[in-house]
């Protein structure tokens, strides 16, 4: 019997993750059957799509064994950067490239502290969190700042196509080209490089801070796109989003997926599946009228039962 | 020796920052500012000294503004709707928070979760405790009672420490709060446990070289552990002082404090690569941030702006401690590389 069964656990254990999803969307249906209605599932994904791109986004930052803090203040920057634009009488293109932008130019100072001078990301990242609501908080003050008359601009997060909110498409889009440039580009070959062996990596030749410029930079546009789609969504902008604790949910999910904080293993398509797994945990248990309190417990215990079990099917 | 003269330069770098800004800011060199100096972040000092042990064994634990919270929370039950004496909350409080701080070593050792993990799980669980056995929403008429229990609320007491040695005549002292001698009476113990004891040249092995550390029989994962405990065992001592000051506790007492005792320790020359490190430098770290805080805020600064600046300190500290560490190792590369052959190049 159980030899029977060892196989199959092996040959079932890179799939966990996936079962796992499936077990629970089984569970919160039986429990309750409105789990499983299309408004519902089509809810969750919309939910989770803005914590989604960022956990996406910082898959690499993670796999080379680094982390990025900054993220939360950077989704409050970036919307107010493309608020100020498009308040300015810009056209919408120009808005968003503000909000973008001012992320990369976060991202970017963020990988140069990290690269040139070989600080902890750890610090750098808590600094610039700092650094960055400062900033957000001069910029735009403690007020909420509403968002009238740019219907094309708030159709980004609060618009739908074919009955899709369209955070969802977007959220699809950033998967598929983040896999893409995992999968068919040479930065992928390199973060991986970076994440197994940093020093071997430099030492054949691999420009490590140009890669950790371009990762940086990444995960802080992930996090400024983020922040556009929820000033859209919200039809505010405030210094004040992204509150405290959003990084340690975008890491969660990231880790959730199977990225390793010591670096080196990692994929971004299976960051989506992480993202999906705190997504259906979420929402079931507020479809089950599950106390924050527990709630926030039944995370902890997740995250940590998740982890430990994938740490021992290494082994 | 190298340590002593890094914590030197950085009480150096404190009372310059000291003059600095009793130069600049009006009011800053006052009894009652260093007063606020004092009962304001001790608690911080505190955080950050138990802050030290698990970044010296190169790990770190998020979780301790959850468990300051937990400890906070647990005596307002006990106080106001167990009734128990304060001289039997003191201690179950400090127990229940260096539980806390033992589950998460268990975690990282057990189940081989990394650090980070491990606390950013416990930081969910710890503070859904919180709101689990909160006696604000439990009994809602508590909410807004205050602590009166002598025992917990006598933490909050303030020594007329000029009047006592006689020399109030001459200059005005400020009123010295308890916490602060708490914070002074946990740092010589913790001083103590790193630099006297076996315990603490096993936890810098550790910090070093956790494989050495094993292959010479030093039991890593149980200093792994106990590590955890003491800085569980720091957040609730935090926490005690933390609630004698408010008379309440609250589910959202403490956010964020974990990254503060973070960069106080870093602060401190806490090297986050391990081993390296004590804990005088975090007190100091902390009543640095303090400090520069207090007299920002005394200059008229905004509140955004000093967000920005404690950034800003916050990379210059970790700057500088990296730029030692890379002479540190080329120093040793020095002494460890043959003698350079005569007619060689250089």
């Amino acid at each position: 019997m159980i030899a029977t069964f060892a196989p199959v656990a092996r040959r079932l254990a890179p799939h966990a993750l996936v079962l796992a999803i499936l077990l629970f969307i089984a569970a919160f249906s039986f429990l309750q059957p409105a789990f499983l209605k299309p408004e519902n599932l089509i809810g969750i994904l919309r939910q989770v799509s803005l914590i989604g791109i960022m956990a996406v986004c910082m898959t690499f930052v993670i796999m080379t064994g680094g982390v990025d803090l900054s993220v939360g203040p950077v989704l409050a920057i970036s919307g107010l950067a493309a608020f100020f634009t498009l308040e300015a009488g810009w056209p919408l293109p120009i808005g968003i490239a503000a909000g973008i932008a001012v992320g990369v130019a976060v991202g970017l100072a963020n990988g140069f502290l990290i690269a040139a001078f070989g600080l902890p990301p750890i610090i750098v990242t808590l600094a610039m969190l700092s650094i960055v609501r400062g900033t957000a908080l001069i910029a735009g003050g403690p007020d909420l700042h509403a968002i009238r008359g740019h219907d094309s601009y708030t159709f980004i997060g609060a618009g739908s196509l074919w009955g899709i909110p369209m955070p969802i498409f977007l959220f699809g889009a950033v998967a598929a080209a983040v896999i893409f440039l995992q999968f068919a580009t040479p930065l992928g070959v390199r973060v991986a490089a970076i994440g197994d062996n940093e020093r071997a990596a430099r030492l054949s030749g691999h420009r490590v801070w140009a890669t950790k410029l371009v990762i940086y930079a990444l995960s802080s546009a992930g996090a400024a796109f983020a922040g556009i789609i929820q000033t859209t969504q919200v039809h505010t902008a405030a210094a004040t989003y992204g509150e405290f604790g959003t990084e340690l949910d975008v890491i969660a999910a990231v880790v959730l997926g199977g990225t390793s904080l010591s670096g080196g293993h990692g994929s971004a398509a299976r960051t989506v599946l992480g993202v999906l797994f705190l997504g259906v945990i979420n929402s079931g248990m507020n479809i089950l009228n599950v106390p924050i309190d527990s709630q926030l417990i039944a995370k902890g215990v997740l995250i940590a039962a998740a982890l430990a079990a994938a740490e021992r099917a290494k082994h | 020796m190298r340590a002593w003269l890094g914590n030197a330069a950085l009480v150096g770098f404190f009372l310059a920052t000291l003059a600095l800004f009793g130069l600049l800011a009006p009011n800053f060199a006052t009894a009652s500012n260093f007063e606020d100096l004092m009962s304001g972040f001790s608690f911080v000092a505190i955080l950050a000294m138990g802050q030290a042990f698990p970044i010296l064994l190169k790990g770190i634990d998020l979780s301790i503004g959850a468990t300051l919270a937990l400890a906070g929370m647990i005596a307002f039950d006990l106080s106001l709707i167990a009734h128990w004496p304060g001289y039997f909350i003191l201690p179950v409080v400090l127990a229940a928070a260096t539980l806390a701080g033992i589950v998460n070593g268990l975690l990282i050792v057990y189940l081989r979760l990394q650090p980070f993990i491990a606390t950013l799980a416990s930081l969910a669980a710890y503070r859904g405790l919180v709101y689990l056995i909160s006696g604000r929403q439990l009994v809602p008429s508590l909410s807004t009672t205050p602590i009166s229990d002598s025992w917990i609320l006598g933490l909050d007491t303030d020594f007329d420490v000029g009047s006592a040695l006689g020399i109030s005549a001459f200059v005005k002292l400020p009123w010295v709060p308890l916490s602060f001698f708490v914070m002074l009476l946990l740092l010589a113990a913790l001083w103590a446990l790193l630099d006297r004891t076996k315990f603490g040249r096993d936890v810098y092995a550790v910090g070093g070289n956790a494989e050495a550390a094993r292959l010479a029989g030093i039991p890593v994962g149980r200093r792994v552990i106990a590590c955890y405990g003491v800085c569980g065992f720091c957040a609730g001592v935090a926490a005690l002082t933390l609630i004698a000051r408010l008379t309440t506790a609250t589910e959202a007492l403490g956010v964020g404090t974990e990254l503060t005792a973070i960069a106080a320790a870093v602060i401190g020359g806490v090297s986050l690569s391990g081993g390296v490190g004590g804990v005088f430098g975090p007190a100091i770290g902390a009543f640095l941030l303090g400090a520069v805080l207090l007299g920002l805020t005394l200059l008229g600064i905004s509140q955004y702006v000093q967000q920005i600046l404690t950034g800003a300190i916050l990379l210059i500290a970790v700057g500088s401690d990296r730029a030692l560490a890379v002479r540190r190792r080329n120093r040793l590369a020095a002494n460890l590389a043959p003698p350079a052959p005569a007619g060689g190049h250089g």
